[in-house]
């Protein structure tokens, strides 16, 4: 097995190569590793985080998909301080060359985003503590109840909004709601506030993944240009525009601004933007053909290539995690209204029922759901919809 | 010394798993009914309720996609057939933990099998079994050491040649170096011949299903489900036996193990053909331990019925032994080819006949079909349904 101290010298090189290039970066512990343990922390995304079924079945089928190689986690880098940069051993040593020089692209983005410095660093210590809490709280109050409330606070957790500080906006949101205002037992409500820390903490890297992306393959582009020679250049150079989609929509909205506006812009954009600013900052018609990105109707088959739906679609994925986008209607009732804000897209039915089951767990009170022109109702009686 | 590791993401793995298997017991029937079993190695589901039950757009809103030939995707699935080109749906720009992606289960069928052998033999009240060790063999968890090219040690069965190349190609991939650094676990190359044209003493079973158009939904699932539990003992009792699978109509085919889960009933049936096929698989093989397992509603064509008969008697003297599953779910009696048999069963050695009504009935049918098998071939399998009995 590849040992670590094999890459100390490039490591050190790498790093002297961007520091001279104005990034800068906070301590990190390199660590070469195996797949599994990659593919364990990839799809719990913290390797010491809670142990929930959702995460065993992402693990599974990250290693289904590596097995079969059709997919494979080359590297994986944790926001915190110090930072933790694992290596996969099976890679070559130029695959893991590409890699060092990446991390340090991220990890310039850790230390140097505007929104990333307010982030919390000290979640892996944070995770751990949730993790030890939620072992007590089955011990005292049941394993069965506790797994039935982390499902359902898993369900509502995806309405995060890390960015937002206005309470009276946040509390639009339905974790915010229920977090306020949900007649929880205390436990119920500290793992409430535990589940919401953490997807809070997901959702920045979720609001900032093409732009971290994008910036980590442009700057492992720009220290690469200089390390290697001529002929294994051109070969990576072909290798990062076939990248998945993130890193080759942000890669290319960096390169066009320092093509456009010099190397200190494109550092300015890592300083202040996150996902959304980028796509309405440095999105173009003439990128979106490029990168072949449309939105498409599936019922009449077509695509539309129009720049501002895009820029659109894009932010509301950014926006709500590619989900729809469901606002509480706020007030002090009884029931819990929801309703879609985007009528025009149907939500898939059959989710429903389940969905309001999980919300009404949680609220103990009758929950109706506005959407598909219909009203979705789930009380004690159960589930039904006019 | 290597540091403990808990690996947590496997324990989240082993909770999943629970519930698959939770949903498994409550679908069993409905899954295992399915036309098409088996896809691509995979067994289809329907398990919504798998996934954490947040909120989704249906099949037909607008989505943001790239064309397929752009670039690599974004690694997650949800491509969509855009008609001239392919389509790759962008649900997840995303990135950090996998939380709201929408988590499809796969469940291979070997999986499925598995779970479902697992889910019967709880529901039939049938016996795990647990062979005891030879005297003086121990179980162990460590590889052994692959030093030299010697054929003889604790893997005699272990093919070096090819484990050798394996492990240097495994380290030209991996790393780029042309290095033999054997890993038994990866790189472990045993012998395995090619099932039909290999000639040697192991046993042979043959799978025969009638296709015909009454065979379908509960009698499916009557079959299947006889036949995962007759694999559990199968497999370890013997876990060489060869196995050819046979379905007919008014024809006889052979399939491969996918293709015999995913037949479309249709057609007359002719239960002569799948006889004279089965024994057509015996031509040029020297397996002493020949085992058919047939399965029909015993509804065969009038005119077939004289033939039908003598095929059969001519199977009885070329097989070991033959296992008759007569699939009658409605319990309506033994009537037409299946009446006959039955009444033969009853005098010959090697035939046993099975009513297959429900999965009760199952447990009676193993207790006909294996303990010939065990009476012959093993006390050990024969002790172990005794015990339950």
């Amino acid at each position: 097995m590849d040992s670590l101290q094999r890459y100390a010298p490039i490591i050190e090189r790498i790093e002297a190569l961007a520091r001279s290039r104005g990034l800068s970066f906070d301590p990190v512990y390199f660590r070469l590793t195996d797949s599994d343990e990659i593919a364990e922390v990839a799809s719990m995304g913290l390797p010491n985080r809670f142990i929930h079924w959702y995460w065993g079945g992402a693990y599974k089928e990250l290693v289904a998909q590596q097995n079969k190689e059709l997919f494979s986690i080359l590297e994986l880098v944790l926001n915190t301080r110090p930072s933790h940069a694992f290596l996969r051993a099976g890679n070559t040593y130029l695959q893991n060359v590409l890699v060092i020089a990446h991390v340090f692209g991220h990890l310039d983005f850790f230390k140097n985003n505007h929104w990333y410095r307010k982030s919390n660093k000290n979640m892996l210590n944070e995770a751990e503590l949730h993790a030890r809490l939620i072992r007590r709280y089955e011990g005292k109050h049941g394993r069965e109840k506790v797994e039935a409330l982390l499902d359902a606070l898993l369900t509502v957790a995806t309405t995060v909004n890390a960015f937002e500080r206005d309470p009276d906006v946040r509390r639009r949101r339905l974790i915010y709601f229920l977090e306020e205002r949900a007649p929880l037992e205390d436990y119920e409500r500290h793992l409430l506030q535990s589940v919401r820390e953490e997807a809070e903490y997901f959702d920045l890297i979720q609001r900032t993944h093409i732009i971290n992306e994008g910036w980590a393959t442009f700057v492992e582009a720009e220290l690469l240009r200089e390390i290697l020679d001529p002929q294994e250049w051109v070969s990576i150079s072909v290798q990062l525009s076939s990248r998945p989609a993130p890193y080759t929509i942000g890669y290319s909205l960096f390169k066009a601004i320092r093509d456009g506006r010099g190397f200190d812009a494109a550092l300015d954009a890592r300083t202040y933007y996150e996902d959304v600013m980028l796509i309405q900052d440095a999105l173009t018609e003439e990128l979106i053909r490029r990168l072949d990105i449309f939105v498409y109707d599936p019922k009449e088959k077509q695509k539309s290539y129009d720049v501002q739906r895009v820029r659109d679609m894009l932010i509301d994925q950014k926006e709500h995690k590619g989900q729809p986008h469901v606002e509480v209607e706020v007030g002090h009732h009884r029931d819990l209204t929801l309703v879609h804000r985007d009528e025009e897209r149907k939500l898939e039915a059959k989710r429903i029922a389940l969905f309001l089951r999980a919300v009404h767990s949680l609220w103990r009170n009758p929950v109706r759901l506005r959407a598909n022109g219909k009203v979705y109702s789930f009380d004690r009686r159960g589930f039904s919809s006019t | 010394m290597v540091p403990l590791r808990i690996h947590r993401a496997r324990i989240a793995q082993y909770k999943h798993d629970q519930l698959l298997r939770e949903y498994l017991k409550q679908n069993l029937n409905e899954l295992i009914q399915q036309k098409e079993l088996v896809i691509d190695g995979r067994v289809k589901t329907q398990i919504a309720t798998l996934d954490l039950p947040t909120l989704r757009y249906g099949e037909e809103a607008t989505v943001l996609a790239q064309g397929k030939g752009a670039a690599g995707g974004d690694g997650t699935r949800g491509g969509r057939d855009g008609g001239e080109e392919e389509v790759q749906a962008l649900g997840g720009l995303l990135g950090g933990d996998h939380h709201g992606r929408e988590l499809r289960v796969e469940l291979d069928f070997d999986e499925f099998v598995r779970l479902a052998q697992e889910v019967l033999l709880e529901e039939i009240h049938l016996p795990p079994l647990h062979l005891s060790a030879a005297a003086g063999e121990v179980e162990s968890e460590d590889m052994p050491e692959l030093d030299d090219l010697d054929r003889i040690g604790l893997r005699p069965d272990l093919n070096l040649e090819e484990t050798m190349l394996q492990s240097l190609l495994r380290s030209v991939r991996e790393r780029g170096m042309l290095d033999y650094d054997v890993d038994l676990r990866q790189d472990g190359w045993y012998f395995i011949e090619d099932p039909t044209t290999y000639r040697n003493h192991r046993s042979l079973e043959v799978y025969v299903l009638d296709i015909s158009g009454s065979m379908r939904g509960e009698y499916l699932a009557l079959v299947r489900k006889t036949i995962f539990v007759l694999w559990y003992y199968l497999e370890r009792r013997y876990p060489t036996n060869l196995r050819r699978y046979v379905v007919f109509q008014d024809v006889a085919t052979e399939k491969v193990r996918d293709d015999f889960f995913c037949v479309e009933s249709s057609g007359g049936t002719h239960i002569s053909t799948g006889f004279e096929k089965a024994m057509a698989l015996l031509e040029g093989t020297t397996e002493y331990d020949k085992f058919l397992f047939l399965f029909t509603d015993g509804e065969t064509s009038s005119g077939d019925f004289d033939l039908a008969k003598r095929r059969y008697e001519e199977a009885l003297r070329r097989f070991d032994l033959i296992c008759y599953g007569h699939v009658n779910p409605g319990g309506r009696g033994v009537g037409g080819f299946s009446e006959y048999v039955h009444e033969h069963a009853r005098r010959h050695p090697n035939a046993t006949f099975a009513n297959l009504v429900d999965v009760e009935t199952i447990r009676a049918a193993m207790g006909d079909f294996l303990t010939i098998l065990t009476r012959e071939q093993s006390r050990g399998l024969a002790a172990a349904l005794r015990a339950d009995h």
